[in-house]
Formats: structure tokens, sequence, C-alpha cells
């Protein structure tokens, strides 16, 4: 990728930043939602687990910092502007980006990435200003290594998630109805219930969290935040990255044979 | 005027229907999506059971009776009020004066324009489920429950007649409905859990606890007289402030786009 290549999709990315002003109501409506919900996750664990005691092998400090933790993992992994792909799917939009000098992948991760960053900035804010008025127990790793094992878990997990919420927006060609929102909601259900995004998966019976813990959505929240509480050893550690590369791998050829494919049965409908 | 407002929901609900029985599939994601959600919250709320149960004192049982009429009242909203979500287009875009033009109560229009069925699987599946273990629960003080409950539905209406007010000031309605169906899942565990500041917050501010904790409380009998007579007040209270707001929000309507 030469230099004014590069360049193209920084425009990319600085226009999609400052379109994420231009409703600044509705953005902040937004982070005022995520706050929320990571008010009432924060309070429902609170109220579960005892200041001294641990619950399900999490002490109250541990449980707390998962949930304060995944809400920043939230916002860097499962925040994508990219799910806006399916309109231009299922409206015929798609033919503007096709006739121009442009990756489709590539322009939506540029926009994912600004995106990303307008969510990351808030989000910081948001946490910095709830730790100074809820003074919560949290816990921060004790090997200076294990920032840069969670960093970068947190790096795969968000191409990771890229590959998947692609490949949702691709089922539109062949399900175009209600702009794919049907099949969207379902995998918003899925990745929000088997993520990790509520509650560490292996507080749940022995046999149904392994199974959770083997599917790829538990790499989008769930063992960045085993690496960030050090409950990872070396050899789990280095098996996780190889199967979270292996999904990465896997689902990103799925989603270019899926591309492929879907332009074949593309008809523009609505243009 | 009744009946009038009876043929015209029956008429929309009908439309609404016939709508998404065309996308079959899509009705099968959503409604699966749904069944999923509630599935999964279900196995966590057994799970952290015994912990509730040593907090609160409630039993298993009883938590799940909160967590089911919890769903059953959420619903009553999603299919009966449907309309919430597709008003902020009608404000932004002007279509909203052509409502204000016609013989109805717009208000109503904005919120009974559109019923989701997609939630009625689960809404009847909850029904049976708490008449076929009703029994367990005797004796049910059935005449405050039905009261109770209708006031939680009062609040409940409250609160999306409050969320349109809101839209037409601020154009902002589908954050601001999100925002009251994430603070009202607190309310998917008994909200005595909570601190007493989060409680008072649930029950005075947003009045959630009135709407869904203090039904659950009267189905298992567990609510006093002096109680049931405060949440029937505050559920009042509560619907004439949103019906003032309203009022008021329509002064400030600018049909900017028409």
């Amino acid at each position: 990728m030469n230099y004014s290549v590069l360049k193209k999709y920084w425009s990319v990315v600085q226009i999609s930043w400052q379109s994420g002003f231009v409703y600044r109501f509705n953005f902040i409506m937004w982070r005022v939602r995520n706050v929320v919900q990571l008010l009432t996750l924060y309070f429902l664990w609170l109220a579960v687990s005892g200041p001294k005691e641990s619950i399900f092998s999490y002490s109250q400090a541990a449980l707390l910092t998962y949930v304060l933790g995944s809400s920043l993992i939230r916002a860097i992994v499962l925040s994508v502007r990219s799910i806006d792909s399916q309109v231009d799917i299922a409206t015929g939009d798609l033919n503007n980006f096709l006739i121009k000098p442009l990756n489709y992948f590539v322009y939506w991760a540029a926009r994912d990435i600004a995106d990303k960053a307008l969510n990351i900035a808030f989000a910081i804010v948001e946490l910095v200003l709830l730790y100074l008025i809820l003074k919560p127990p949290i816990i921060f790793p004790q090997h200076p290594s294990t920032w840069f094992l969670f960093a970068l878990s947190v790096s795969l997990a968000t191409a990771l998630f890229f590959m998947f919420s692609f490949i949702i927006s691709m089922t539109t060609f062949w399900y175009y109805q209600y702009n794919g929102w049907a099949q969207r909601f379902l995998s918003f259900v899925i990745v929000e219930s088997l993520a990790g995004s509520l509650f560490p998966l292996d507080i749940l019976p022995p046999l149904f969290a392994k199974i959770l813990i083997s599917l790829p959505t538990a790499y989008f929240i769930y063992f960045p935040m085993q690496i960030y509480l050090e409950r990872l050893g070396d050899e789990e550690i280095a098996t996780g990255y190889t199967v979270l590369v292996f999904w990465i791998i896997v689902l990103y050829i799925i989603g270019q044979f899926l591309w492929q494919k879907g332009l074949k049965v593309y008809a523009a409908f609505g243009r | 005027m009744l009946r009038k407002y009876f043929i015209v929901w029956l008429k929309s609900a009908s439309l609404s229907t016939q709508s998404n029985l065309t996308q079959r599939f899509g009705a099968i994601l959503f409604i699966t999506g749904k069944l999923i959600r509630f599935g999964f919250f279900l196995v966590l709320l057994i799970v952290i059971g015994d912990r509730v149960s040593s907090t609160t004192g409630y039993s298993l049982n009883q938590m799940i009776i909160f967590f089911l009429l919890f769903n059953l009242l959420d619903m009553f909203g999603q299919i009966f009020f449907r309309g919430i979500y597709w008003f902020r287009q009608q404000v932004v875009t002007g279509e909203f004066d052509f409502r204000l033009t016609k013989p109805m109560s717009a208000l109503f229009q904005a919120l009974t324009r559109q019923t989701d069925i997609l939630d009625l699987p689960l809404f009847i599946l909850i029904i049976i489920y708490l008449a076929k273990n009703a029994a367990a629960f005797a004796p049910i003080p059935w005449g405050l429950f039905v009261a109770l409950t209708l006031a939680g539905l009062v609040v409940i209406t409250a609160v999306h007649i409050a969320v349109a007010a809101l839209g037409v000031l601020t154009t902002e309605v589908d954050h601001t409905m999100m925002i009251y169906r994430d603070l009202s899942a607190m309310a998917r565990v008994p909200i005595d859990i909570y601190g007493s500041s989060i409680r008072t917050f649930l029950t005075f501010i947003i009045p959630i606890g009135i709407a869904y904790t203090i039904p659950a409380k009267a189905f298992l009998g567990l609510v006093s007289i002096q109680t049931a007579l405060i949440s029937i007040a505050i559920a009042i209270a509560s619907f004439f402030l949103s019906l003032i707001l309203w009022r008021f929000a329509l002064t400030k309507y600018s049909s900017a786009s028409s």
C-alpha cells in the first residue's frame, strides 16, 4: 500500500471522525446509554458479591474490575461503524462504492478506526469519572508484561470482531429484508450473551462454560479480561492467541468468500 | 369514542401483523434472538440465585417470578407502544404534522402506530408458566396483584409518553428509549438487592420498581396495603406528569422539515 493510497483512507478516517460530531446530542445519548448499561451491571455485581468473600472464584474487586474493564473493551472491540455496510447492500447504495477506486473492506476498517477512537476517548473519560465517584476496588496487573499481552489480545479481538461483523453484513446479499437487521439483531444477542460482556463465562456450570469458552465469541471480551486479571498461565495464553489468530484467518476467508459470492447475486434493488 | 380508538388500533395492529408475517424468516430470527436473550439471563439467574437469596432472602423460585413478571410487563410496552421507535422519523421529517391534523389523539397515534407481535410467543409462554405454577405461590392476593399490575402498566405508559414528549423537544427518541430499557433491566432481579439510594431512584425518580418489582411482590403476597396505595399514587402522578410534559412539548413543536 503506497503513500497516496494510505492518504486516501486516512481522509476516510478524518471525515468519519468529523461526522461523529455532526449529531452531537445523538452521540452523547449513545454514550449515556453505555454508562447506564455499565452502572446497571456494576450495581448488580456489587450487590451479589460480598466485600470480603470470593464468589465463583472471583473476589469482589476482580468481579468489579471485570465489569469496568469489559466496558472499555466493548468500546474498543464492539463499536463498529461497518454494520452500515449491510444497509448499503440492502438498499443498493453499494453501487456507489463498486465504481470507486477503493477497497470496500479497507474503507469500512478506516471508518471503524475513527468510530473506535471516538468511543475510546469518551469511554476513558467516563471510566475515570465513575472511578472517582464510585471508588470501586480495582485490580491492576502485577506484571508489566500483562499490559502488553492485554493490549495485544484486545487488538486481535478487534480484528476478529471486524471479520465477524462483516460476515453478518455479507448475509444481507441473500436476506436483505429489514435491511439485514434481523440477522444483525440475532448476532447482537449472541455476542451480548456469549462474549462475556455481562459476566465472566467461567462462573457458569463447568460443561456450559467450557463450550462457551471454546467459541470464537469468547475472545471478544472474556479472553482479554482473563489476561488482564492474570488468571491464565503462559500455556493458556499461548493457546488462546493461537486460537484467536486461527479464527481471524478462518473468518477472513469466509468473509472474502461470501463477498465474492454475494457480488454475484447482488441485484442493486432500490436503485 | 373508545370504540373508534379500538377500531383504529385493531386496523393498525392487523397491518403490522401482516407486515411481520410477510417476512417469516426475519420474524423467526427476531424471535430466536429474543428467546436466547431470555434463556441466557434465566441461566444466569439460576447460577447467581443462591447468592441473591442470601442477600435478599428471596428463594430461587421467587426470583424467577420477578424475572418472568418483569418480562411480561416489559413486553406490554414492546407489543403495544412499538410506534415510539418510529416517532423520531415523524418529528424530523415533519410527517407528525399530518398526525396533528387528524381527528384523533396525536399521542395515541405516535405510540400505537405499530404493534409488535414478535414478542407474543414469549408473552404466551410466560403466561402459561405462571398459570400452571400459580398454585405453588398460593394464596395469591389476586385483587392486589391486578391493581398493582395495572399501576405498573400505567407507569410504563407514562414513560413512553415522556419519551415521546422528549422526542418532540429534542428530536431524540431511540437512545432515550434504550436508556429507559437498560435502566428497567435492573428490575429483572428484585430491586431490594440494590443499595438504598439506588432503590429510591428506581422507586421515585424513574419508578421502575413500581412498574416491575411491586407487581411481582404482590403476586408473592409480599405487599402491604400501605405500599400498594403509595405505588398506585406514584403511578397516577407519573401518568399525569407525563401528560403535562407532552402538552408542553407540543407547544414547542416547530414542524421542522415539513
